[in-house]
């Protein structure tokens, strides 16, 4: 049976355009967010998706992107208003208790990392900014980073390091770490000849996905020093290369891809309104070629842009996406 | 306010007529109609240009030829040329066309608004920026920003009086 | 072309992608012309100018190019970069070559008096790349500059301990009047350009009142220089010309100031500045090494102005102040504020650093019942000015007085610092503990004890406008005000 993508689930209450949906890290509630400068807390009542909450004033613009904690008590949000949030669901409540401010304009992305102890923050000013907290509870910047060219569109953590990845409107992906106090760039992956929307990690932290303006989807992957394929590195730093490029599949810029953790499936959105799945063949291939295969499209997946596709961390194959036109989906995948 | 970019900009006689005649198809409530070259060219002559009390269409940035239409896949494509290749104003005739196609379409369709090729010295820069909705969407809620790109939207009434 | 401006400013940098003839927001005079008859077209040539070509005649005119002067730009809360690109052209080793030759060919009594003073962050770096120790450093230098065309080649330390008793005083006067005068603790310290421009265009109102109103070692000596030799010389500021050599491209932001440019004779106090790495351009240019100029100290004249005759770069004077490579701002203050305020003479400075940031370190001073008394900090880089901006913010800052300098390590790595290319981290940083090392070879003193600091301070006792002069500054908050450009950057 072929796999196909089913919509279980059509969730309407935002206004106008959704920009950002999340799973929180244990896959029970959603959050949403959009140009209504509103963020949604959806969770599941029964079969039905319901709204639990609603969190509003924190932004005097659209709310760009969500990032939850990975304790799954907080959720910070990235505006066009130039700062970012922080909500504490500790209380009971979600509550606004932080602002975060010193990006110059738009902020794009805000996602913690898996170790809870850094925050990132990426914008349009090209920087993208780490903050941690402080003794008082108070964040602090941990890093500046002015790396990019041009406007930092989209940020990831790794899986379990304390490494970083950013995609840009100057067609690069840069990846950081810290050194001795400082957070630096050790890594700069070109190939893209467009904007990069999109960048997620894979399980094993090896290899990255990214969605592009230029209408494919690159995997690149990580080649340490001294490894079996001959890649060459410099000093103690792998070397990242593009090891697969999904070209063909989409007629309009990638916005988002998302790596599931569980089945190892990548999941893309466009703005040409589809949503593609797709697997690695692990029968063909190798590590510095793999190839992957499309295993699933819905070509009419929404009625405008695909802004977000994202795999639930826990329920394999749960996928929820959103869009321009205002709504959020849930689909599921069947067949495999 | 900033001198103007082009002093002494070429004004060119109107070639598009403003009437034409509707087709049986188009009176016809019940057939669908499909858009076509000649409404979009509708929809932008009358922008103003933002620096002169003129239009889009007096100043030829806009022409009927290079609109491209398939509304059967609901794509639009509309080049536009500045009056010098050095124009600064490029990128916001750009965003004042791209947000009155937004405004007046039904969302169905994608909307590419691209400098004429070879018309301008940033043509791949402000067409990239053109083309994200991101910062278009960032951009439309500066409300400068915004107020500006209204003023180019708001039709006068002379643009209506016949062509010298 | 890479921006060479320290983080804090690049960070300013609203501007995306447009080049600066585009987007720069300021108006630009052009001279209108009698519209032509009949219709004309606009031609590119192959260098880029413009050609308008009348359509009847055929004839073409270049169209002159907009030229926006640096001070349009600092004006301006928009881009950095036509800033930076004016620079390139004003501010640059070429432009002073230019000088010097115009200065070579014209007659004597038109003849500028060429000075050059130079910083002892500068001029370790030099050191280090020419291998040579820090006084023979400042001899060659001196030598250098002179064979060129200079008259006068000066150290502007001398000039950086005006400013630190000054700064001292200043923070007294505002302990003292604490209670009454609220806004006025922390004191920031105002010798970085980097920070003060990130402070005037992001934070002005919050920040600017804590600004220290003393000028920095460059803008000190640019008014000392203009003021003594015109006068020794009879000539008027304008025939002065007076190039600093320093460890950072900021500094070129700061001697273009409104606040140091005398409108009467239309000339800063510092005409020209330029860095250790665009003066290592000009030794390789002239493939001269500074060893070998050593052996030439008898073929350059040391003219000997008695006035400026303590501030004099040479082998044998050199002065310096203990806390560290950034001036000694903090060390010295704390000292003098121990001293005076709790009579407690402080032996030894011992820093606690932040929070896993080298860049952010504060000191305590505390009685006897472990309350605090004294409580300042020295936060370098952009990352630790933001977690001091946002800590006054939130009203929680508990210093006194902070050291504030835009580059991480303060400057001794600052962004004109000769830089080898390719360098990885561990190779920077060894560069960096070098230069540290050539700086700390010039034997500290107390602020105050030398005697030619000594007269300059009783010269300027009892001449309240003259010190302000001399000393002091003041600065502005950029007011954004979009609305006077069509050209929004979005």
């Amino acid at each position: 049976m072929t796999p196909t993508l089913e919509c279980i689930e059509t969730i309407q209450g935002h206004n106008d355009r959704v920009w950002d949906v999340k799973w929180s890290p244990n896959g029970m509630l959603l959050a949403s967010c959009g140009t209504d400068k509103t963020i949604r807390i959806w969770g599941k009542e029964g079969n039905k998706w319901v709204c639990k909450s609603i969190l509003q004033d924190g932004h005097q613009r659209t709310i760009r992107k969500l990032g939850w904690s990975p304790c799954g008590n907080m959720l910070a949000s990235a505006s066009f208003d130039a700062t970012v949030c922080v909500w504490d669901k500790r209380s009971g409540e979600f509550e606004s208790s932080a602002t975060l401010e010193g990006h110059e304009n738009e902020a794009k992305a805000a996602v913690w990392s898996q170790s809870g102890t850094y925050l990132a923050t990426c914008s349009r000013d090209k920087s993208v900014w780490i903050w941690s907290v402080d003794e008082d509870g108070d964040f602090e910047c941990a890093g500046v980073l002015s790396v990019h060219s041009q406007d930092v569109k989209d940020i990831s953590w790794h899986p379990f390091e304390d490494l970083l990845a950013s995609a840009s409107y100057d067609n690069t992906v840069k990846l950081f770490k810290e050194d001795d106090g400082d957070w630096i760039s050790f890594a700069t992956l070109t190939g893209h000849s467009s904007t990069v929307w999109s960048v997620a990690w894979s399980k094993d932290g090896s290899r990255l996905v990214t969605g592009s303006d230029d209408k494919t989807i690159k995997i690149w992957r990580r080649f340490d020093p001294g490894n079996m394929e001959g890649v060459h590195t410099s000093g103690e730093d792998p070397t990242w290369k593009c090891v697969c490029t999904l070209s063909g599949y989409h007629s309009r810029p990638i916005y988002a891809v998302s790596w599931c953790h569980n089945t190892e499936m990548i999941a893309a959105a466009s703005g040409d309104d589809s949503v593609s799945i797709f697997q690695e063949d692990l029968s063909a291939g190798d590590r510095a070629e793999p190839v992957f295969n499309l295993i699933c499209r819905v070509r009419h997946a929404h009625e405008q842009d695909v802004n977000a596709v994202t795999w639930n961390p826990s329920v394999a194959g749960l996928l929820a996406t959103c869009s321009d036109d205002g709504t959020i989906k849930i689909w599921k995948m069947t067949g495999e | 306010m900033p001198d103007k970019d082009n002093l002494n900009p070429l004004i060119h006689q109107r070639v598009t007529p403003r009437t034409r005649l509707k087709t049986t198809n188009e009176l016809d409530n019940d057939v669908r109609d499909p858009f076509d070259q000649r409404e979009i060219f509708d929809l932008i002559r009358d922008i103003n240009d933002p620096e002169h009390p003129l239009t889009l269409e007096d100043l030829r940035v806009v022409t009927e030829k290079d609109i491209t239409v398939n509304d059967e896949e609901g794509s639009i494509t509309v080049l536009f040329t500045p009056t010098i290749p050095h124009c600064s104003m490029a990128t916001l005739i750009g965003l004042a066309i791209r947000v009155r196609l937004l405004r007046a379409l039904p969302p169905r369709f994608k909307v590419e608004v691209e400098i004429a090729p070879g018309s301008h010295n940033s043509e791949k820069a402000v067409n990239k920026q053109l083309a994200d909705k991101e910062r278009v969407a960032a951009a439309l809620e500066n409300q400068h920003l915004l107020n500006v790109v209204n003023q180019c939207l708001t039709i006068k009434s002379n643009n209506y009086s016949p062509a010298a | 072309m890479a921006s060479h401006f320290s983080g804090a400013l690049q960070l300013t940098d609203l501007n995306d992608f447009i080049t600066p003839s585009q987007e720069c927001i300021k108006p630009v005079q052009i001279k209108k012309a009698p519209p032509s008859k009949g219709r004309s077209k606009i031609e590119i040539t192959e260098d880029g100018s413009y050609l308008s070509v009348d359509a009847n005649s055929g004839k073409s005119t270049k169209l002159q190019k907009a030229e926006i002067t640096l001070n349009d730009c600092l004006a301006c809360s928009g881009c950095i970069t036509s800033a930076e690109t004016v620079l390139v052209a004003m501010q640059s080793h070429e432009k002073f070559y230019e000088v010097l030759q115009e200065n070579n060919s014209t007659s004597a009594n038109q003849k500028k008096v060429i000075v050059v003073s130079v910083s002892p962050q500068a001029r370790a770096s030099i050191a280090v790349k020419q291998a040579i120790n820090a006084k023979n450093a400042a001899l060659a230098l001196s030598i250098f500059f002179k064979r060129l065309g200079a008259s006068f080649v000066l150290d502007t330390t001398f000039t950086r301990e005006l400013g630190l008793i000054k700064s001292a005083e200043e923070f007294m006067e505002r302990y003292k009047n604490k209670e009454k005068m609220p806004k006025t603790l922390p004191m920031l310290t105002s010798s970085c350009p980097g920070w003060i421009c990130y402070a005037e265009k992001t934070h002005g109102k919050l920040v600017i009142p804590h600004i220290s109103t003393v000028k920095s070692p460059q803008q000190i000596t640019g008014t000392l220089v203009k003021e003594l030799l015109s006068k020794h010389y009879g000539k008027t500021p304008s025939q002065i010309y007076h190039v600093a050599i320093m460890p950072c491209y900021d500094k070129k932001l700061e001697a273009s100031r409104q606040d140091f440019y005398n409108d009467v004779y239309a000339t800063g106090d510092v005409d020209l500045v330029l860095t250790a790495g665009e003066v290592q351009v000009m030794l390789e240019n002239e493939s001269t090494l500074l060893a070998h100029l050593l052996n030439e100290k008898d073929s350059v004249n040391f003219e000997v102005v008695q006035e400026l005759k303590p501030t004099y770069l040479s082998n044998e004077t050199l002065l310096n102040h203990s806390g560290g490579g950034s001036g000694g701002y903090l060390d010295y203050v704390y000292r003098s504020a121990a001293k005076e305020l709790f009579g407690v003479t402080v032996d030894k400075i011992i820093y606690k650093t932040m929070r896993n940031n080298k860049d952010f370190r504060e000191v305590i001073l505390k009685d006897e019942e472990g309350k605090s008394l004294l409580h300042f900090a020295a936060a370098y880089g952009f990352r630790s000015i933001q977690n001091l901006v946002q800590k006054m913010k939130r009203g929680k800052c508990p210093y006194h007085f902070v050291e504030v300098m835009a580059c991480p390590s303060g400057c001794l790595n600052g962004g004109g610092q000769i830089k080898e290319d390719d360098a990885d981290r561990e190779k920077q940083k060894h560069i960096l503990a070098m230069v540290e090392k050539v700086y700390n070879e010039i034997p500290t003193t107390a602020p105050g004890e030398n005697e030619d600091v000594k007269r300059e301070l009783d010269n300027l006792k009892d001449d309240s406008e003259r010190t302000e002069r001399l000393l002091q500054t003041q600065y502005h908050a950029v007011e954004t005000d979009e609305t006077l450009s069509l050209n929004v950057k979005w």
